[in-house]
């Protein structure tokens, strides 16, 4: 097999004007396109703003948990600030981030189509994802949101009406999640271009595509669930309200049964883009392909079946905890499967060390940790004791922010110059990265210890004797602020400033690397025929791979 | 007694119960497991990272097939996993089913107070649960408004508290808590918190914080001075209990007698009124004040008795003991004009508190 | 850029072939309809656990319901679905333009594509009328969700009237105290609570079927389908035999089962 991939990166050099940036201008060409590339930087900018405000919230949060007592504010405040912190950053941030942006942007490239199945759809889901923001924003704006990111009832039922903004908010961006996850499920059966088998699909397909599933299947049951809740603060149905014979624990099965699924679509999307990254940056194929593809798939029917462990102290039946306490340690084996397959990926690789690789290998660190920390959570007699401490808090953003969103800026150095057709200051971007990096694992390892020792979670004020604890993890919390800052400042200066971008920098044979750059409207010039795997570096030409690589020392001087 | 404290790790409290032990060793299991893991999987990182560190002229070698690795790795840790899941499963039944003779306790929570009531329907004081040494103690609990959650870290028993539902714990504690008097957490030993005032006089007691896991918010339009002096439980993160660990015959004095007045009452010229002024210190200065000067949340006390008092409905009434009786007990009954109804927690005092809150309102008259 | 036509008019340019599009269409509306089963299945647990909780008030509650009116409209809505069916057959025939007049399919082409349409959407308008009708006298006497359970019109001021009263009665499910006072289970709140959240939400799936329909007849209308192209009428019949399916469920769990 040679490795004829049409259609050739350098030869089919465009103009530059031909980019789908420029080739037309204009707010409406923006507002109105239906290019999956445009929609996918819409949603790219308004995921980041989220991040941003996100980000805010928790730093009032952890410098109001520097000290006991009041620091900043006061009792009441503080919960509306952490509820929205939670809330934005799920249902507005990790969500969306690498699925509706990166995906949306790559999915189609990948596959060697022109856009996705349903492009009308996908811009509709755009703006349905734009109305549920502006909902969510009117409910912290106007309202008095305090019932944690769970909406527990019948605390909820009872809270302030601009709930009723938020829950509404919140099942709006459902249905832009759903629609978005029928649109790619259908994108993938049906528009790989010839040659793309399923064998051969990008394991970022894998991931995003299983994220789909749980998408379309889990995102309908939170929809419902808070729309009952809706009803009962309207109409007060007295489904989960025990004063009118409701039962407040039925609303937990319901939240959990899409909540627990939630993980696996924010955590398989990061996991999607690593396997993309530690790939190019080993310039080897992922190891054990097919292993790791399935993971993913068994990740996202697992996740169906384990809601429960979020419920251990809530009062089921011991036989029900038994069930989910065993469902919940299988979910273990398809982690720990994709953890072991990574790792050896590195094994006879040329690892370079790049920004997005340090975040990739960040991710499997952090996601190792966040992963094992978990298997305290699923041994009952444990559990009894770590639930709803600081440890839950340390585990989950391991898994979330360790995970996930490592992945998500990971993807996003990683496709930054394809995304945006130049180069940011790799000098900086490290700096970046080892901020983030330390910050994190100050902020939140000091949480397992806090947690372990009985701190609860969703306090304002604690004892005396967890001080130091909280003291370090604020710390941690400004370190990882000034990192993102200096990686703000860093994609800053890279639009204003940035080299232009070569097609392949990374020397990827991952076929989104083999348009132009910046990438064509029609995503190819010339519909593509794919003619090996996505990672078959060894079935890729020299002119392919090496022009233009950055660290290979001996062609850089043989081309001077 | 001088017996010795539990005392804690690093990373876990004291074992203060019969069944930390356990739950300890399973901990610490699993968190070598993860050692050995993590080493594991770092070591092969760091070491693949250096060894295949990008080199000019080398080029990376692809993957073969390792059917056989990969099965191995996919399903070498279910046997460990099936291990983890045994273990804790059954650490987590004798943690669920309670020993036939424990001793019951009921358990309410309410925002943002627990009330624990004894056998005999004695009551104790708001957030002082004492409990006999080397007892089985099971927990019936409920809730008259939102989800709580009842949690002491040393004896590693947590158990979410439902409305319109029972939940229960048992717990069998294994050390008495000393008798330390304090001012801050700092002058307690491990773990212990220096409490609410305790019965029985005006000295704060280091005891074993109860905490509340289950988020139950906090009042609203209700500045944070308002809070500053009196009882701790004002919002979910204060929504703490003491935990006292007595001796049996301590414990059956207790019961015998129902919680007793402060000692520095005895010698005071109105003992009735002292113990009053001490309940209102303790439950009702967070919401009403005594200097006579109206203010939110709810009505002042000076003055009060006797008063003639206008309803939010209309109606009208003189207050009596009889209105003050039923305004403590039933508090949504008779809402004053003016105020509104701010979850006032139906507090349940024996008939000597409730005579104790009357004289101490009556000697504000004066 | 310029893009060269590469098929007919019908074809989105990002698709290679009809056959791709429709079964792109296909497969992404069975996907959206196996949402819309998730969707509901949470008030259909909901309705299983507190009828096994509640089984006296679920019982009482089916007894308040007009049997015969919910049966008028699952015939009228069954027919519906089979007037939908009908008329994707027509779209398919298409003109049959060439086909000699012996060999033509009945019923066939555009025009009978549109009648059988209209019908379909009549008869969801004669849903919604009986649904109306029912929603209004629940309204008038009071059996209502939760707290506006005995208070006619949301009024929570307003008592229980004697159509409340009387409405228990008829149904043969008024039990008198001792002391002459009536007794209602406490229940038939959530009872209520149920009923209008199911027939209300799907009721909002027949006025959003409505307007797909009259959109889909607009188009009809314009020619824009074909024995070639009729993917559009087809993805909306797949949705209108949904809203029915999920009425057939609702009908005998709410109305019969006693």
């Amino acid at each position: 097999m040679t490795a004829e991939v049409a259609p050739q990166p350098h030869s089919s050099a465009h103009d530059e004007s031909e980019g789908y940036l420029t080739h037309e201008r204009g707010l409406k060409s923006w507002l109105f396109t239906l290019d999956h590339k445009r929609i996918g930087l819409m949603y790219l900018g308004s995921v980041l703003a989220a991040f941003l405000l996100g980000g805010i919230m928790a730093l009032l949060v952890r410098t109001e948990l520097l000290f006991p007592g009041e620091t900043l504010m006061e009792a009441d405040t503080y919960n509306q600030v952490f509820t929205l912190h939670g809330a934005i950053m799920v249902f507005l941030f990790i969500i969306p981030s690498v699925p509706a942006a990166l995906g949306n942007f790559f999915l189609p490239i990948m596959l060697g189509t022109k856009d996705v199945a349903f492009p009308k759809l996908n811009l509709g889901s755009f703006y349905i994802y734009v109305l549920g923001t502006i909902f969510t924003l009117i409910a912290i704006i106007v309202g008095h949101v305090d019932t944690g990111w769970t909406f527990y009832t019948p605390y909820s039922a009872r809270a302030d009406s601009s709930v009723i903004w938020m829950t509404m908010g919140v099942f709006i961006l459902g249905f832009s999640s759903i629609l978005t996850g029928v649109n790619f499920i259908a994108t993938v059966h049906k528009m790989r271009a010839p040659g793309l088998h399923w064998k051969r699909l990008p394991l970022f397909i894998w991931g995003i595509y299983a994220t789909s599933i749980i998408q379309v299947l889990a995102t309908p049951v939170l929809a419902i669930t808070l729309f009952l809740l809706t009803m009962e603060k309207t109409l007060t149905v007295g489904i989960f309200d025990p004063a009118l014979g409701g039962d407040p624990v039925l609303f937990q099965h319901f939240f959990w049964f899409y909540s627990h699924p939630a993980v696996y679509i924010m955590i398989l999307p990061g996991m999607a883009v690593v396997n993309e990254v530690i790939a190019t940056f080993s310039q080897r194929k992922i190891f054990g392909y097919m292993f790791v593809a399935m993971s993913s798939i068994s990740l996202a029917l697992l996740g169906f079946l384990v809601w429960g462990h979020h419920m251990f102290t809530a009062g089921m039946s011991e036989y029900a905890t038994m069930v989910f306490s065993a469902l919940t340690f299988l979910v273990a084996i398809p982690s720990g499967v994709k953890v072991f397959n990574w790792v050896a990926t590195l094994y006879q690789g040329s690892i370079s060390f790049a920004s997005p690789m340090l975040y990739s290998l960040g991710f499997l660190a952090l996601f190792t940790i966040g992963g094992l920390t978990g298997l305290f959570l699923g041994i009952l007699s444990v559990d009894i004791h770590l639930h709803d401490t600081y440890f839950v808090v340390a585990h989950f953003h391991y898994v979330m922010v360790g995970g996930t969103v490592f992945g998500f800026i990971s993807g996003l150095h990683y496709w930054w110059p394809k995304m945006t057709g130049k180069m940011y200051n790799e000098t900086l971007a490290k700096i970046a990265f080892w901020f983030v990096f330390i910050g994190f694992n100050v902020t939140f390892f000091s949480q397992f210890i806090m947690g372990s020792q009985g701190m609860p979670r969703r306090y304002y004020d604690y004892l005396d004797q967890f001080q130091p604890l909280h003291m370090a993890s604020s710390g941690g919390a400004y370190i990882l602020g000034v990192g993102f800052l200096i990686m703000l400042f860093m994609f800053i200066k890279s639009l204003m400033s940035g080299e232009k971008a070569p097609p392949n920098p990374w020397a990827s044979a991952g076929y989104e690397w083999l348009t132009t750059t910046p990438v064509h409207p029609h995503n190819f010039a010339e519909p593509p025929v794919m003619t090996r795997g996505p990672y078959d570096y060894h079935l890729c030409t020299e002119e392919e791979l090496w022009d233009g690589f950055p660290e290979d020392f001996e062609k850089q001087a043989e081309k001077a | 007694m001088n017996e010795t404290l539990p005392e804690g790790t690093l990373q876990l409290p004291p074992q203060w119960s019969t069944i930390a032990p356990e739950v300890d060793a399973m901990y610490y299991f699993i968190y070598w497991v993860s050692v050995v893991f993590t080493i594991a999987i770092f070591g092969a990182m760091v070491w693949f990272m250096w060894k295949y560190r990008r080199r000019p002229g080398v080029k990376s070698k692809q993957p073969g097939h390792a059917t056989a690795l990969e099965i191995t790795w996919t399903f070498a840790p279910l046997i460990l996993l099936v291990i983890l899941f045994h273990e804790g499963f059954t650490g987590y039944v004798k943690g669920a089913v309670a020993p036939e003779d424990s001793l019951e306790v009921r358990v309410r929570g309410m925002q943002w107070n627990w009330e624990f009531e004894h056998r005999g329907g004695v009551i104790d004081d708001l957030n002082y649960l004492r409990v006999p040494v080397n007892t089985p103690v099971r927990l019936v609990m409920s809730s008259s408004d939102v989800l709580h959650s009842f949690f002491i870290p040393t004896m590693r028993v947590k158990r979410d508290v439902v409305p319109g539902m029972y939940s229960t714990l048992w717990f069998e504690a294994t050390h008495r808590t000393p008798d330390i008097t304090c001012e801050s957490d700092e002058q307690c030993p491990e773990a212990m918190w220096c409490g609410k005032v305790p019965p029985g006089g005006t000295e704060r007691k280091c005891s074993l914080p109860i905490f509340c896991t289950e988020y139950c918010g906090a009042p609203t339009g209700i500045t944070a001075s308002a809070f500053s002096e009196g009882g701790r439980n004002t919002n979910h993160s204060t929504m703490m209990g003491d935990l006292a660990v007595v001796t049996m015959e301590e414990y059956d004095a207790f019961i015998e007698e129902g919680p007793p007045p402060p000692p520095e009452c005895e010698s005071a010229d109105d003992p009735a009124a002292c113990w009053g002024e001490n309940l209102h210190s303790n439950y009702c200065v967070a919401c009403h004040s005594v200097d006579g000067v109206a203010q939110a949340p709810a009505p002042n006390w000076k003055g009060l008795y006797g008063n003639q008092r206008q309803f939010a409905d209309g109606s009208s009434a003189t207050a009596d003991e009889n209105y003050i009786r039923q305004s403590i007990l039933q508090p949504q009954s008779q809402i004053v004009q003016g105020y509104s109804n701010v979850n006032m927690p139906p507090f349940r005092f024996s008939d000597r508190q409730l005579d104790a809150i009357i004289a101490y309102m009556r000697s504000l008259n004066e | 850029m310029a893009h060269e036509h590469h098929g007919p008019a019908y074809l989105a340019h990002h698709f290679d072939t009809p056959k791709q599009q429709f079964e792109s269409a296909k497969l992404g509306m069975w996907l959206f309809l196996a949402q819309e089963i998730l969707f509901f299945s949470g008030l259909f647990v909901a309705y299983g656990i507190f009828r096994s909780w509640y089984p006296e008030s679920f019982s009482v509650g089916s007894h308040l319901l007009d049997w015969k009116m919910g049966a008028v409209n699952t015939v009228v809505l069954l027919f519906s679905s089979f007037t939908a069916a009908m008329a994707v057959r027509a779209a398919q025939i298409g003109e049959q333009k060439g086909v000699p007049e012996k060999d033509k399919l009945q019923l066939g082409g555009k025009v009978w594509t549109s009648r059988f349409l209209w019908i379909t959407l009549i008869c969801a308008g004669a849903f919604m009328v009986v649904k109306y009708f029912e929603y209004s006298h629940k309204i008038h006497v009071g059996t209502l969700p939760g707290q506006f359970f005995g208070h006619p019109g949301f009024d929570m001021s307003a008592p229980a009237g004697h159509h409340f009263y009387e409405e228990m009665a008829t149904a043969g499910q008024l039990a008198y105290e001792s002391g002459g006072e009536a007794v209602v289970p406490f229940h038939l709140r959530t009872f209520f609570g149920i009923y209008f959240v199911m027939t209300g939400l799907h009721g909002i799936h027949v006025l959003i079927g409505m307007g797909l329909c009259l959109w889909i007849i607009r188009k009809n209308a314009r020619g824009d389908f074909s024995a070639d192209y009729n993917t559009p009428v087809d993805i909306f019949a797949l949705y209108w035999h949904l809203v029915d399916l999920v009425w057939i469920f609702l009908f005998p769990l709410l109305y019969l089962i006693d």
